[in-house]
Formats: C-alpha cells, structure tokens, sequence
C-alpha cells in the first residue's frame, strides 16, 4: 500500500469471514473484500490478484515448473483435504434464504462493472459450458478437463460476441465455437481462423452463498 | 481504602480493553456493523492502554502492599494477574493459536510434491512465474505473505 509492504496477520472474525490485520499499521482488513475496515489505512483496497482455483493435476499440466507451498512440517497433521463437508455442517450467523438459496450453496460469484450474480456451483458442473450476462458483459463459464475448477471470461472478442459448446461426439473436454474453432480451457483458440487469440478472463470467487449475498446486497442468481 | 477502589479500577479497565473486543469478535456470532467497528477501535488501542493500566495497578500495588491487609493484599495479587493477563492478551493474535501462521513460506517444485493430482490448489502467475498454494492448506493457515517475481502478495483463505 503506497509502496509500503505489508504482513498481515490473522486476527478475528466477522460474521464467518475473517479479518487480517497488517504488522505494520495495525490496520484490520476484510479477508473477502481486501477492503480496510478500521485503523489507520481505512477505505484503503488491496489489488485483488487474479488467481485460479484448479487441480493440481490440472495446473502442473498448464504450469510445468511451477512451484507449491510446501507443508509446514508442525502443522502438517492439522491439514484435511476433507475440510468442505464438515464446513458444510457449521451454523451461519447471518441468513440469506432467498432466490431459493440456501446458505451454504457453494457459487462462483461474478462482477461485472457494478453488477454482481452468483452462479450456483452444482449448475456449472452439470451444465458447462454456460453462457450468460453479467451487467450487460457476456460472459462464458466452463468447468475444466479436471471436473472440479471453473473459469469465466468475456465471451467477446473484436466486439463480436461468440458462442461456444461442448462437442458432442467427444467423450473427452472440449470446447468449440459455433464455427467449428477449438478452444482450451484458457480461453485460447487451439484451431480454425481464430486461433492464438484469447478471450479475456474474469475473476470468479467461489464462496458460500451467505457470504456472497452479505457483501453483494443486489446480486441476482442464476437459476437454470 | 479509596486506593483500593483506584486499582480495583485500573484492573477493570485493563481486563475491560482486552475482554470487549474479544467478546464481540467471536466465531459463531453475529457481529453488528457498529458493534464491530466499537470493537475494532478498542482492540486498536488496547495494546497500550491495557499497559498503562497495569502499570498504574502496579504502581499502586507497591504503594499499599506494606500497609495491606492480608485480604487486601490477596485483591491485590488477584487484580495484578487479571490486568497483567489482559495487557498481555491485548497484544497477542491469539486467533493464530487455532490456525498457525507460516512464518516463511517454502517451496517444492511440482515436479518434487507429494500433492496429489485432484488437490485444489489456488494458483497465481507473476511473468513467468507460476505458485501453486494447495487449499488443504490454506483452509487451516488461511493467511500466507509471499513474494512472487518481486511482487508482495498475501494469499488468504
């Protein structure tokens, strides 16, 4: 923050989401917002940085020569890869049972400009690839080969909108256009007139729908 | 006697600054804007005011400790714990106790881990630079500083 690096500590919660407050001001941070609630830096925004949330298959395979957060040897016992279902059980303190919602729905939420809308995980596992609009952007979500991660990007390029499928006679992932172009789950155009180009991503959260709903008062829901 | 009620103060005071926001900012209660806000305020300066109050209890425990009563100075000592206890919780994340940070972040090559392939990692890229943080472990350490490609990051779950 104004060249100033900081290390950010975890200390509390608010209402199942946590705050963070940096070493060096003592500033207290909303975990989902990056958005300074109190202390000397509030109002401040940390830059969101654009991540993925894939397999590791996945990722090894889009990213050779990567490198992993090692386990921290003390806390490794602590580490549970079977951490949703049991999360899935808490209570939540703050309800948002609406547009047939329950709280603990997992969905991929999306911004666009001042618009917001919630995509209900469990809908995009069935029926990728989905195309949809957000605030007016035209926005395409896809799960990958891995069966688990989602990304979305703007499904426009040149300003024209294009629209994509899943090829049907492949038992495989795929994804093509209404030309016949394949794509990759980049975004990238692997064959056809289109190909090298990229369409341009946009940042997905996966969260709980409470969660989602208290910090997006007017978002809307997919419900297809 | 009046003495008595000023450090009976001070420790009410210090136990008070450490106890308000830590009463209001529990898991599995809900935390009101205002109240929030009160509490994050307090927790701010608590770090030195739970220190002056100590400091003032002690100071007025040396001064009435000779003349004390076996049961004053029994209020005494107990008052003295409480308000220690407090400056010293006051400045302790002890939210950290449940999940432990990582003091350092070290790193495997892909190649080198263990992960298995249907892990959930949240991965970010920097130039050329590719980081792989595997949810199992961001779910319990949920805060990690780093620093990719030179760019600080603080990857949070």
């Amino acid at each position: 923050m104004n060249g100033r690096v900081l290390n950010f500590r975890l200390a509390g919660i608010n209402n199942q989401n946590f705050l963070m407050r940096d070493r060096e001001t003592g500033t207290w941070w909303q975990q989902v917002t990056g958005k300074a609630v109190s202390g000397p830096l509030i109002g401040a925004s940390l830059d969101l940085v654009s991540t993925d949330e894939l397999t590791f298959g996945l990722w090894k395979s889009e990213s050779p020569g990567g490198q992993v957060l090692a386990p921290v040897a003390r806390d490794a016992k602590e580490y549970d890869s079977d951490w949703e279902p049991k999360v899935a059980k808490m209570k939540v303190v703050v309800s948002f049972p609406e547009n047939g919602m329950k709280d603990r729905d997992v969905v991929m939420g999306v911004e666009s400009g001042t618009a917001s809308r919630a995509y209900p995980l469990d809908s995009i596992l069935k029926q990728s690839p989905i195309q949809d609009r957000v605030g007016g952007t035209p926005v395409l979500l896809v799960t990958g080969p891995d069966g688990k991660s989602v990304r979305a990007f703007v499904s426009e390029l040149n300003g024209k909108e294009l629209e994509f499928f899943k090829p049907t006679q492949s038992a495989n992932w795929g994804l093509i256009d209404s030309a016949g172009s394949e794509w990759n789950f980049r975004g990238c155009a692997i064959s056809g007139s289109m190909v090298g180009k990229c369409l341009e991503p946009i940042a997905v959260l996966k969260d709980y729908w409470f969660d989602w709903r208290n910090y997006h008062p007017d978002t809307t829901v997919y419900r297809h | 006697m009046f003495a008595l009620g000023v450090f009976l103060a001070c420790v009410l005071a210090g136990v008070g600054l450490f106890f308000i926001p830590a009463f209001i900012i529990r898991p599995f209660r809900y935390q009101a804007p205002r109240s929030l806000g009160l509490a994050m305020s307090i927790a701010q300066h608590s770090p030195w005011w739970t220190l002056a109050a100590a400091a003032a209890a002690l100071l007025l425990t040396l001064f009435l400790w000779r003349g004390s009563l076996l049961w004053q100075r029994v209020v005494l000592a107990l008052g003295m714990v409480l308000v220690a206890g407090a400056a010293t919780m006051a400045r302790i994340d002890y939210f950290e106790w449940m999940f432990h940070p990582v003091a350092s972040p070290g790193f495997t090559a892909a190649s080198d881990s263990n992960l298995g392939d249907s892990e959930m990692v949240m991965a970010v890229r920097f130039g050329s630079e590719n980081r792989a943080y595997p949810i199992r472990e961001m779910a319990y350490h949920h805060v990690v500083n780093d620093s990719v490609a030179g760019t600080p990051i603080v990857v949070t779950y």
